[in-house]
């Protein structure tokens, strides 16, 4: 079920560049899109699912606590957010390589070592803008929460409550650093394809940047289109989910 | 019932109040009343166990609150509701505020179960929440957004979370201050209803008027030290402290 719907998504992806296609005469490879866009989701989407799940608890944990050290801690993050992806990638290279801690894994060129490099970069401004989220709900509403007999749990619920436009803002944050990031998945994906052409480890912006590089300006421009057209459309869908909860 | 006895909260460098004794029965109106920034709501959050004295003690019917561990300190602080002098009301609807009380005092599982029916669509207000909304005469509000209330529709219903899950004892602060006398008697009505109920309350007002008309006792917060404490008309009529007589009657202003 999930597969197919799925499926269903990338097909239609498959669409814009085959449209353009048609007007510029470009072909491509049966599949070969949506195999790049499902390759793209995928890894994006799963460092993003994972990053939130560590970050979202980090930054509840930094807004309800003073420890020595703190502001530090929040620079290092805040810097996080700019550090470059080449150096991630390079980073997350070594550490699957063979000489590495997590070279017997041999995630060399593979989606999961994408995953975690796209984990790395997303974690610090999914971290940064939900922990500034969560510091933004009103000091009342929270003691309102806990005098009114919550436990630290519930104050937690409560925040995280308070806070949920700020934090669906950092996890698209996040989403679009992963999915528009180029040097690092081109570092330990490879950009590679199979035999068939179809994608391995290759996702829109290292096929875009592969095509430019060969002149293709077309199919790069094609494949553009579809990156951005998925970006607006996770946007979209996360906004609309959003609007759901409020009945101003 | 409720107790504070010999507290001392300083914020920053400087002491708020020192060495403070005061308390609180069942079925009485207690007014603070003192000029700003004196601590009365440093003083309704220690007595709302929410802030811990830095001397002293606070008890509840003789059991030291922060002497006792903290799940008997949560059971402590879930005898007591209170409304606070800012806004503090969630992003929700007026029901959910109102019953937000009540929730978390439920098992997780009824928790869950409960909004499952509310997403189902098939969830009823308890009466508790519908009871304490007629109190404010909110009920005609009741699936409003609580951030598209007017400030007297607000505070009403701050008031009705924290009366809903019938806590024994009320701390308000400066409930009616930015109110239009309409408001303010919704209230001071509301304030009369819950002493009749049995639940003590403690109000802190600058409003010497309201103290003189809602207040069976009043406890008179001047220079760090309570100044005078007794029934509402001896103090007014009759101060024996010299800076409550001047404060009193205004010649003492802060
Ligand atoms: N979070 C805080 N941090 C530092 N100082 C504080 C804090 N809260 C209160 N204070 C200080 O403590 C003192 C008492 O404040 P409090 O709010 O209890 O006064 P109040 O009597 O309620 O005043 P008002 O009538 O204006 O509400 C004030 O001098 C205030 O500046
Ligand atoms: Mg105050």
């Amino acid at each position: 079920m999930e597969r197919r719907r799925i499926r269903g998504l990338t097909v239609s992806f498959e669409a814009i560049p085959q449209a353009l296609a048609g007007v510029l005469d470009l072909p491509f490879p049966e599949g070969y899109v949506s195999s790049i866009v499902y390759v793209s989701l995928y890894v994006s989407l799963t460092a993003v699912a994972l990053s939130t799940l560590f970050s979202v608890p980090v930054a509840v944990a930094m807004g309800f606590s003073e420890f020595p050290g703190k502001r530090f801690v929040k620079s290092v993050i805040n810097a996080g957010m700019g550090f470059p992806s080449v150096v991630v990638g390079l980073v997350v290279l070594f550490a699957v390589s063979n000489q590495g801690p997590l070279g017997p894994l041999e995630l060399v060129f593979t989606t999961e070592a994408m995953i975690i490099s796209q984990f790395v970069l997303a974690t610090p401004p999914i971290t940064a803008i939900s922990l500034a989220a969560i510091s933004g709900v009103r000091e009342n509403v929270r003691d309102a929460a806990r005098v009114l007999g919550g436990t630290r749990l519930d104050v937690a619920l409560v925040v995280l409550k308070e806070a949920r436009y700020g934090i669906a803002t950092a996890i698209l944050a996040g989403f679009g650093r992963a999915i528009s990031e180029v040097g690092s998945v081109l570092i330990v994906g490879g950009n590679i394809t199979s035999a068939d052409g179809v994608s391995k480890t290759r996702t829109l912006t290292t096929a875009i940047q592969l095509e430019a590089r060969q002149g293709q300006y077309g199919t790069a421009m094609a494949l553009g289109a579809v990156l951005v057209a998925l970006v607006l459309a996770v946007n979209a869908i996360v906004v609309r989910f959003g609007d759901q909860g409020v009945r101003r | 019932m409720l107790r504070a006895v010999g507290v001392s909260q300083s914020r920053g460098e400087e002491a708020v109040f020192r060495d403070l004794s005061v308390g609180v029965d069942a079925g009485e109106v207690l007014a603070v009343i003192g000029p700003s920034g004196v601590g009365k709501t440093t003083l309704l959050r220690t007595l709302a166990l929410s802030l811990e004295p830095e001397d002293g003690r606070v008890a509840f019917d003789g059991t030291d609150a922060w002497k006792a561990d903290d799940s008997e300190r949560l059971s402590l602080r879930r005898r007591t509701g209170m409304v606070f002098q800012e806004a503090s009301l969630f992003d929700a609807s007026v029901a959910r505020n109102v019953e937000y009380g009540l929730r978390v005092r439920r098992s997780w599982r009824d928790r869950l179960r409960d909004e499952l029916r509310s997403i189902a669509g098939s969830k009823k207000h308890p009466h508790a929440v519908r009871e304490s909304l007629e109190v404010v005469g909110l009920t005609g509000k009741t699936g409003q957004h609580a951030g598209s209330l007017s400030g007297g529709e607000a505070q009403r219903l701050s008031f009705a979370r924290a009366l809903a899950y019938d806590p024994d004892v009320l701390l308000l602060d400066e409930p009616t201050s930015d109110l239009d006398p309409r408001n303010t008697a919704v209230i001071e009505d509301a304030i009369a209803e819950a002493r009749d109920r049995d639940i003590g309350v403690v109000v802190a007002t600058h409003d010497m008027h309201q103290a003189e008309r809602i207040a069976d006792r009043v406890a008179v917060l001047l220079g760090k030290h309570i100044a005078e404490v007794g029934p509402t008309g001896s103090v007014f009529e009759n101060p024996r402290d010299e800076r409550t007589r001047k404060f009193i009657s205004g010649e003492l202003v802060y």
